[in-house]
């Protein structure tokens, strides 16, 4: 062997040498990778679609995060039998919005025994289903919060003063007159949002007249045809419409529409506040139908979930839990070391 | 492998391809039977707790939706107003579902405000009964309880599932917190799990919050299951094969919905187990069967094979012992008969060779034997007729004549009509002839005397055998006193024995060891006689066939010619030696 071709072999060699170590290195960075499995109640429910989207968004420039999106149906079954799966698979972190509430409590301890931390949104599990595993942890909305802010905008627009309501109160007899549109009989939002916004009303010394607490399940159909009824015997006496979300609050809208019951008086060629006969209605959610609504005029406002910032902080808190950092860290406030509470927002057309 | 015979190597071959085939087909075969069995198993349990636990959901809707009308009716009809109206809505519901045993409201202090009448045992403890309690200190949820299972209702003994919750009611236009209780028959419970089929020892149990037993279904106690609870505890929910009182199950833990019970069930699927262990005894037969056949026909073809090779082989061993006359005979495979016949041949081709060597050395010991006869005459011939001359001269004619017969007899013998062997009569004819002759040359100086058995006269010898010995015998034996020869001839087995003896000085032991030199022909000497006769001895008749010399000193010395009777191979006669 001459000493070019020595040269040569060395120089290959370490050429070698160096790809397999890259390959290896590049191998290593791989298996780094964090593994989060995002898995939804149901993608059909528009709310939990367009987070499901924020959330992919936020987390696709997050280097070594990778994130898998499973929807459970709306079956607990389904997601029992997915989380079952990830936990097979051995996932870093699983962020689950239960089908059931109390479903959580099994999936709670399923995920201590396999160590593995756990983020719930949307649908808060039981405290004391919670407080059984160190990483599990809760983020969302107080659905309370909802109801008293609903109350806050109806409250502004009567003019803010409970002994002197303004041209709102149509009968003048300085009570207000509200139906109530509850979402399911049972349904734990329901119950507080429909609790809530009664209580803000009184909380502030404003006088309130339940006309009616009309159950129409969360659902926009259901609440168009019950809204019917309403109208004929209500139709008269009714100043506000409060409706525990937007679907159902839209339904209205469209029954209302159908009965005419809103007219341009002022001939300023669009319906709005100003309008003689207008009549408030506010929903929850923020839906993006909801804002198109409100753009026109019919829709008086709505409390927004905000699920762009509760997917920051989920995503924020997950980095955290993935990092093994201290969470009071965040930019989030922790509490209990358990929940991150975001507020809801008023939207209204100014 | 090397050293292993065709036979063994086919052996080997065959069953290492057919242990090898049976082995991954076996190993194939069974894998995938039972991964397809295992996946089977799985989902058909997956699907019967699905079902279960869908029928328990639908179940516990059903019951939530009841609870829920009623709470809502609770709501919008004040119950001191509309008390009658009310009451008629709780009755009628507890009525119509036939697994809801009855329904209540209480304030919340425990005081009922609706329902069928309460017992009077447990009236004034209801703000201290579980299912009250934990309906005040969480108000989201449905609580289901089996914690007091005897109705409350006075009409009533049923076992039943307490589901409470705190709602809302409206008195005297004014919003109350309460607490709702439906009653749910127990049995409804345990009829929803029997109507499944979970084989002969699966079972059905659920769970509570705290993993305490609310229900088992067939006749699984508390006591029997409690290896199934300990499983079911660790695993909180999923499905997985467990072994449980020594049998193959499987287990399925479903959380219930709206509850925090979970639904374990346990399909005993102990049968596809041990029809997978039969599976696996089959195939461990057939692996044998097939196994023992192949050996068998390995055995067979091997042996097809091999038996006309050791055939082949014995032939040629026997060849080489020396046995060119047997063929081979070998049927079986074409190429074996083909061997066999082209080894047919090549022992014919060699046998032939053989046998025109063995011609042409015969040709080649008959010349020299020729030329050997031949080479005796001339000096005799010469000194007779010297000797002829000499008795001529001095007028001795009857000395003439006695010699010049005998030398007639003499050479007739020597012609014998061109016969290399003649009868030992003849022969010693010749010798007397030739003694007569001799006798006379040498004037008396040596006597002779034949002892001969008359049985050996009719054996053929070589001719002219015994002259070069009797010459010898008389050139070294002449000396100062008269010599004596003696010729003796007998029969000693089969051998014939000719003895020429002479009186005299004898000879030493060095001079017989350098005669017998000289017989080899180690020792090269210009005289032809003995080691002529010695050398036609050996030609004819090989190793049989010998010269023997004894000697005493002083005395006589003896030299004995050895002759086997038999002739191994009779010459052809030849047409006429020239003399």
């Amino acid at each position: 062997m001459n000493n070019r071709s020595v040269q040569y072999t060395v120089s290959r060699g370490l050429l070698f040498l160096i790809t397999f170590l890259l390959f290896f290195f590049a191998a290593g960075c791989r298996t780094q990778e964090k593994q989060t499995a995002l898995i939804l109640y149901n993608e059909n429910d528009p709310f939990i679609y367009t987070f499901a989207r924020q959330l992919e968004d936020l987390t696709s420039d997050i280097p070594n995060y990778q994130l898998e999106t499973i929807d459970s149906q709306n079956s607990q079954i389904l997601q029992n039998e997915q989380i079952e799966e990830m936990a097979a698979k051995g996932r870093d972190l699983l962020i689950i919005n239960p089908v059931d509430r109390l479903g959580s409590y099994s999936i709670v301890k399923k995920m201590k025994d396999q160590e593995m931390p756990i983020i719930f949104f949307n649908r808060e599990p039981l405290i004391e289903d919670l407080k059984l595993w160190d990483k599990a942890y809760y983020v969302g909305a107080r659905a309370e919060q909802s109801g008293q802010l609903q109350a806050e905008l109806i409250m502004e627009l009567f003019g803010n003063d409970p002994n002197q309501l303004n041209q709102y109160d149509r009968n003048g007899d300085n009570i207000i007159q509200v139906v109530i549109l509850k979402g399911e009989q049972g349904h734990q939002d329901a119950e507080i949002r429909t609790v809530e916004v009664v209580r803000a009303f009184r909380d502030r010394g404003f006088e309130l007249e339940i006309l009616i607490t009309e159950v129409a399940n969360w659902n926009q159909v259901q609440a168009f045809e019950k809204m019917e009824q309403i109208l004929k015997t209500f139709g008269g006496s009714m100043e506000v419409l409060l409706s525990n979300n937007d679907a159902m609050a839209i339904g209205a809208l469209d029954r209302m529409r159908l009965e005419e019951v809103f007219s341009d008086t002022n001939g300023n060629d669009r319906i709005d506040p100003l309008d003689d006969d207008w009549l408030p209605v506010v929903g929850i959610d923020g839906l993006s139908e909801a804002v198109k609504e409100i753009e026109q005029g019919y829709l008086y406002g709505t409390v927004l979930n905000d699920s762009l910032t509760q997917a920051k902080a989920i995503v924020e808190l997950s980095e955290y839990i993935l990092e093994m950092r201290r969470l009071d860290g965040m930019s989030f406030e922790i509490i209990d070391d358990k929940y991150i509470w975001i507020d809801y927002k008023v939207f209204t057309l100014d | 492998m090397r050293n292993l015979s065709i036979g063994q190597n086919i052996l080997i071959a065959i069953l290492g391809i057919v242990f090898f085939m049976l082995l991954v087909t076996g190993v194939i075969f069974y894998t995938t039977f039972s991964q397809r069995t295992d996946t089977l198993v799985e989902s058909q349990s997956r699907e019967i707790n699905k079902q279960i636990v869908l029928n328990y959901e639908g179940y516990i809707n059903s019951v939530i939706e009841t609870a829920n009308y009623v709470q809502y009716a609770s709501l919008n009809l004040d119950v001191n107003s509309a008390a009658s109206e009310l009451q008629n809505i709780y009755l009628i519901n507890s009525e119509i579902k036939r697994d809801v045993v009855s329904i209540f409201l209480f304030d919340s202090h425990g005081v009922q405000i609706l329902g069928d009448p309460v017992r009077d045992s447990r009236r004034d403890g209801i703000a201290r009964e579980s299912w009250f309690t934990s309906a005040l200190a969480e108000n989201s949820i449905f609580h289901f309880s089996t914690d007091n299972s005897q109705s409350i209702s006075a009409d009533n003994d049923e076992q039943v599932i307490s589901v409470s919750r705190s709602v809302k009611y409206t008195d005297t236009a004014d919003n109350k917190n309460g607490v709702i209780l439906i009653e749910l028959n127990f049995r409804t419970i345990t009829d929803l799990a029997e109507k499944t089929n979970l084989g002969p020892d699966g079972h059905i149990l659920i769970l509570n919050d705290d993993d305490s037993l609310i229900y088992s279904s067939g006749n699984y106690d508390q006591l029997r299951s409690r290896e199934s609870i300990q499983i079911a505890v660790q695993n909180y929910f999923g499905g997985f094969p467990a072994e449980i009182d020594n049998k193959v199950m499987h287990m399925n833990i479903t959380p219930l919905s709206q509850t925090r019970w979970r639904i374990v069930t346990v399909n005993d699927v102990d049968e596809v187990a041990q029809a997978k262990r039969r599976m696996l005894l089959v195939l461990g037969l057939i692996f044998i069967v097939s196994g023992l056949v192949a050996a068998a026909a390995a055995v067979a073809i091997s042996r097809r094979i091999s038996s006309p090779m050791k055939l082949l082989r014995i032939s040629m061993a026997n060849i080489e012992k020396g046995d060119f006359y047997t063929k081979v005979s070998v049927s079986g495979q074409r190429e074996v008969v083909h061997l066999a016949a082209s080894f047919n041949s090549m022992i014919d081709t060699i046998r032939s060779l053989m046998e025109k060597i063995v011609e042409e050395q015969r040709d080649k010991r008959k010349t020299e034997l020729r030329a050997l006869q031949n080479q005796i005459n001339p000096h005799f011939l010469y000194n007779t007729l010297d000797s002829i001359v000499w008795l001529a001269e001095s007028n001795r004619t009857d000395d003439v004549i006695t010699t010049v017969v005998a030398l007639a007899k003499f050479f007739r013998i020597s012609i014998s009509r061109g016969e290399t062997f003649i009868p030992a009569a003849d022969e010693l004819s010749h010798i007397r002839n030739y003694l007569t002759i001799q006798q006379i040359r040498y004037q008396e100086k040596f006597t002779y005397a034949f002892e001969i058995d008359d049985e050996i006269n009719e054996y053929k010898v070589m001719k002219l055998i015994l002259q070069p010995i009797v010459e010898n015998a008389i050139y070294h034996g002449i000396g100062d006193e008269q010599e004596k020869i003696t010729i003796r001839g007998y029969k000693e087995n089969s051998l014939l024995i000719f003895e020429v003896e002479n009186t005299g000085y004898g000879v030493t032991d060095e001079r017989i060891s350098e005669m017998y030199r000289i017989l080899d022909g180690t020792h090269e000497v210009n005289s032809v006689g003995i080691r002529n006769v010695y050398q036609r001895l050996k030609l004819y008749y090989g190793a049989e066939g010998n010269i023997i010399i004894t000697s005493k000193l002083d005395e006589l010395t003896n030299i004995k010619l050895i002759i086997p009777i038999e002739v191994p191979v009779e010459l052809p006669a030849d047409k006429e030696i020239d003399v």
